[in-house]
């Protein structure tokens, strides 16, 4: 039977080889299938015997040489050039040995062999869901459009849209799957995690998995994956663990139990399931990573108080918890109060000044692009501004956001929806400083224009699975804004209220009716015309504020001064949030400073500032025009928030150190002194000395002579430290 | 430890001594922009250092070349006239601001007309008679000029650490500000030494492709021993830094001994002897017991401190 199929694969391509290896491949598919696991090895193994590359491919796969299979595939598709199925199976083994760019050359180049291939566009749809990218519903609906027979399709979307937020779908498709095929085991684990979603501990879905296939740990792992794109880390856990009880070759989901157990600080737990993936041949990107940051930890030092603790690179601790301790505790002291709770553990803020090591920390959730902040459970992973281009981010406002997350979070029982938690910590950020929260940039002016905000009843999917590049940027704003609209018209008891509701498991449409007494869709409408007071404006004028603006820049470059100004200031009442790059702010600043009208320019950048402008360069430079007239208590407002954006810049501590210790303020002034020798300085000299006044001015004499002594040692004759060091000696 | 010591102290007598009564010689040369906005980068940037070093004050030597003057040729005559001036016991420096390339054999500062290599460069440099000479390359490229002008006595400062290094150099820009930032001065002498120029222009440069997220294009190098192989981080340890430490870049006009009655002379006798003791205490500091350190160091600080008010008065 063997040899016929042998040559009936050399004369019939593309169907051939799979209808005769079928027959044996499609019985190793069964007894594996039923979770016969050493009987399938053995139908497996007789497999790599065949006279057929291909079948001996799948043969070698089904035992797990992945090497041997590779091999045999790249044979087969030598010696089958036109073999649509050929290159679909082995990019499936790339997918699964994570290349899926190469897999998605294979399933591409299948399509050319055989446009209306629908095992390709699944397979496709496979690579774009790996990274929750839109697409993988658009190749999973063309997969059933070319094969409406295909279960697998089927069971593949209901998957995705459970992914969605949308169970709805998901157990419509999940059905249509298995009125296809009534033992699809991934369809049922699909209705599964819906239960277990619900909070329902026992699925009469996993037990007619079970009688099917007593072993079939996939099913567990796919809950677990639900659970852990919910923030349900621990529950997460606890299926991986079912999962891999099961089978305890599942190594994809014994290397996201490690990730797991990383997220919920089980380090060590962590690096056993991670080191076992290893041994095992298990390298996938996450699995490797994860272990390499493992193996950095020794770089971080914790820096503990009663309700928290800070995990800091050793290389930035001196100067980080002067800072970020405080910023901790008072997060912490507020959002106790306004949430009315206290944690159950103390919280851990890790802070990674490398970005790559920040985004290990992510890896497999969705809404990636662009994190610096990531929060699990009681745990908080955040970039050091070290991680980032300084302006890139505001550290103290990503703390206060990702904060927020830990309390909402733990007083829903990780129930609340992603919108929800995402939008109030955006809240948050704008209630801890008008400077901070999530700015109206041009990408969402522009979503705005087109119409693209969300139902909020649907606003989840903005964030896991967008349909344009900026959707999850203009998520963030809309459910921000959500937020702010729900405080400002029914105050904070009604984010209270709604918190609550999620916590009782209730959806966000039953949220919304309990706590504001409306529909979604009446709510959108109200939402939508409060929006439209504060951005209408801005989004009618978007055009002609873009052209007059550079217009502005042009008439600067060409040194025409008034033209600039007058051009500017026409088109910036337009769009007045703007502060990004080359905003009006900065122009009319310039402009008005090389005209010499100081104070213009000072108002101007204090604008910028305000509204949230993170530009070093032009805040520096406010800061020394503000000094220089004499406004220093804006000064010193100005050099506050450079710290919240870099604190790792000398000059920013020198000049704070100053202005606080002129305005009798030695506490400040001692904490900016050690931040400055923090950054080991070049001018140690002076450092000392500076820190030394401002100890001499908290009446802490021996510690001054301390410093004083340093900054002798390091300069002996440095005047000014001398004279100190005289006085302090009388 | 004895004879470094003594060479130590040499180099300290020699710094106040030296530098006292022999004239400083600067020529600064800004080459080929290439582009219009090069051009003018160069330009300024030469105009602010000519500037700077006239802070040296009447007893420096202040020379520039740019623009179309900075050829070759117009190069090789003024290092010849100046050196119809100069004396052994006078002082060198040469800076140099622009593009550099380097062809896998020589080293070239591009100028307008022919270029100078770094060959030629070192055979103006080695006719000139002052005994002690600092060179700053500031140019791309400029690492490979370091092995061929190298030089006993010669202090030789790149902004690159090889020829391979070619993007243009924002070394120039910060050794600028070192001789405006009061934070160079880190010994506080009032005087800013190559050393101090080099690690503050050192420490901005990586700072700035640090901040930036950049991968740093250029890495500066020292050399003041004669040794073809520059570091970056002169020290003890690696016998690099002495000779830059003590040659001043900028010095403000009235740090001399000269012309003082003999009370004070006396006084400042007694400063440089105490400077000395410090210096020696420092040296010692491992062998000794932290508080026994810190009481001697104390007393001396203070013995200094109460001289230099006298010194003030």
């Amino acid at each position: 039977m063997k040899r016929i199929c042998a040559v009936a694969s050399f004369l019939f391509f593309a169907a051939a080889p799979l209808y005769c290896a079928g027959a044996s491949l499609e019985q190793c598919r069964e007894l594996r299938h039923h979770g016969k696991l050493p009987q399938a090895r053995s139908c497996f193994e007789e497999l790599t015997r065949s006279a057929d590359a291909f079948t001996r491919a799948e043969g070698y796969w089904g035992v797990a040489d992945f090497t041997a299979a590779n091999e045999q595939f790249r044979a087969a598709y030598r010696n089958q050039p036109k073999s649509a199925a050929v290159r679909v199976e082995w990019g499936k083994l790339l997918l699964e040995r994570f290349n899926p760019q190469q897999a998605a050359s294979l399933f591409q180049e299948a399509l050319q062999l055989d446009k209306n291939n629908a095992a390709a566009y699944l397979a496709l749809a496979r690579v774009s869901a790996a990274s929750f990218e839109k697409e993988a519903v658009d190749f999973a609906k063309m997969a059933i459009a070319y094969d409406p027979k295909s279960a697998e399709a089927h069971e593949f979307l209901a998957y995705l849209a459970l992914e969605d937020s949308n169970p709805g779908t998901a157990t419509d498709e999940a059905q249509k799957a298995l009125a296809l095929s009534n033992e699809d085991l991934d369809a049922m684990a699909v209705l599964a995690s819906e239960d277990w979603l619900k909070g329902d501990a026992h699925s009469q879905w996993m037990d007619r998995i079970l009688k099917i296939n007593p072993v079939y740990g996939e099913a567990y792992a796919t809950g677990a994956h639900f659970l852990e794109i919910n923030y349900r880390y621990s529950e997460a856990i606890d299926f991986y663990r079912k999962a891999i009880a099961l089978n305890g070759n599942l190594w994809d989901a014994r290397s996201q139990l490690g990730m797991n157990l990383m997220r919920i600080g089980s380090d060590d737990e962590a690096k056993q399931e991670l080191q076992q993936c290893y041994a095992a041949g298990y390298r996938n990107a996450e699995t490797v990573n994860s272990l390499r940051l493992l193996d950095t930890l020794g770089n971080y030092q914790d820096v503990t108080s009663s309700n928290a603790t800070l995990m800091l690179p050793k290389q930035e601790a001196a100067l980080l918890q002067l800072y970020m301790q405080p910023e901790l505790k008072r997060a912490l002291a507020a959002y106790q109060k306004k949430y009315r709770m206290t944690l159950p553990g103390p919280v851990r803020l890790e802070v990674y000044p490398n970005h790559d090591d920040f985004v290990v920390r992510t890896l497999g959730l969705p809404g990636q692009g662009g994190l610096v902040g990531v929060t699990f459970g009681l745990t908080v992973a955040m970039d050091s501004p070290t991680a980032r281009p300084p302006g890139d981010m505001n550290w103290a406002s990503t703390a206060w956001h990702e904060l927020s997350h830990v309390y909402v979070i733990t007083a829903t029982h990780s129930l609340v929806p992603r919108w929800f938690t995402e939008g109030l910590a955006v809240h948050e950020e704008g209630a801890a400083s008008p400077r901070w929260g999530e700015r109206m940039t041009p990408s969402i002016v522009t979503a705005l224009k087109e119409k693209k905000l969300l139902p909020v009843a649907s606003l989840d999917r903005g964030f896991v699975r967008p349909e344009y590049p900026d959707q999850v940027l203009v998520s963030y704003f809309e459910a921000g804004k959500i937020c702010d609209f729900i405080v400002q018209k029914y105050g904070d008891n009604a984010i209270l209220g709604i918190i609550q509701s999620y916590a009782d498991r209730k959806n966000t449409a039953e949220a919304i009716q309990e706590n504001l007494h409306e529909t979604t869709g009446a709510f959108d409408k109200e939402f939508l015309a409060w929006l439209d007071a504060s951005t209408g404006n801005t989004v009618r004028n978007f055009d002609a504020w873009r052209h007059g603006l550079a217009t502005a820049h042009a008439a600067l470059d060409n040194g025409k001064l008034d033209a600039a100004i007058l051009a500017a200031k026409q088109v910036n009442g337009f769009y007045p949030e703007y502060t990004g790059k080359g905003s009006a702010y900065e122009l009319l600043a310039q402009a008005y400073e090389k005209k010499g009208d100081k104070r213009a320019a000072i108002s101007e950048l204090e604008k910028y500032r305000d509204g949230g402008g993170t530009g070093l360069d032009s805040l520096k430079h406010l800061a020394v025009l503000e000094q220089g007239a004499a406004q220093n208590a804006q000064a010193e407002t100005t050099l506050r928030a450079l710290n919240d954006i870099y604190p790792e810049d000398q000059e920013i501590h020198q000049q704070l150190g100053k202005l606080l210790l002129a305005q009798g303020d030695a506490t400040g002034a001692i904490r900016e002194g050690e931040a400055v020798l923090a950054l080991h300085p070049a001018d140690v000299a002076a450092s000392h000395y500076q820190l030394a006044k401002a100890l001499n001015a908290a009446h802490r004499a021996s510690e001054a002579k301390d410093q004083i002594l340093l900054s002798l040692e390091a300069a002996p004759d440095y005047k000014p430290a001398q004279q100190l060091l005289l006085q302090l000696s009388q | 430890m004895g004879g470094d010591l003594t060479v130590r102290l040499l180099l300290l007598f020699l710094a106040t001594s030296w530098f006292a009564t022999a004239g400083t010689y600067f020529v600064t040369v800004a080459g080929l922009g290439g582009t219009p906005e090069y051009e003018a980068q160069f330009a300024k940037w030469n105009t602010d250092l000519d500037g700077l070093l006239h802070g040296n004050g009447a007893g420096a030597v202040v020379q520039s070349l740019s623009g179309p003057a900075a050829t070759r040729q117009n190069l090789r005559d003024l290092l010849e006239r100046l050196s119809g001036q100069m004396h052994p016991d006078d002082t060198f420096a040469l800076l140099m601001i622009g593009h550099g390339t380097f062809d896998g054999t020589d080293y070239k500062f591009n100028l307008p007309g022919p270029d100078v290599t770094a060959a030629e460069l070192a055979k103006m440099l080695d006719r000139i008679p002052a005994t002690e000479q600092l060179i700053v390359n500031m140019t791309s490229a400029s690492g490979a000029s370091l092995p061929v002008l190298a030089r006993k006595n010669r202090i030789v400062i790149t902004a690159t650490k090889s020829g391979n290094e070619k993007n243009a150099t924002v070394f120039a820009r910060y050794w600028i500000d070192a001789m405006r930032d009061p934070a160079a001065d880190t010994d506080k002498n009032g005087t800013i030494s190559a050393l101090e120029a080099f690690r503050y222009a050192e420490a901005k440069t990586a700072a700035y492709f640090q901040m930036e997220k950049l991968l740093a294009t250029e890495h500066p190098l020292l050399s003041d021993t004669g040794k073809t192989v520059g570091v970056a981080h002169p020290e003890p340890a690696n016998g690099q830094g002495a000779l830059a430490a003590i040659f001043p870049v900028l010095r403000p006009p009235s740090e001399t001994v000269q012309n003082v009655d003999p009370a004070k002379r006396t006084l400042l006798q007694r400063k440089q002897q105490l400077e000395a003791k410090i210096d020696r205490l420092k040296y010692q500091k491992a062998a000794l017991p932290e508080e026994e350190y810190k009481r001697q160091l104390t007393g001396l600080l203070l013995d200094l401190a109460r001289t230099q008010a006298e010194i003030d008065k």
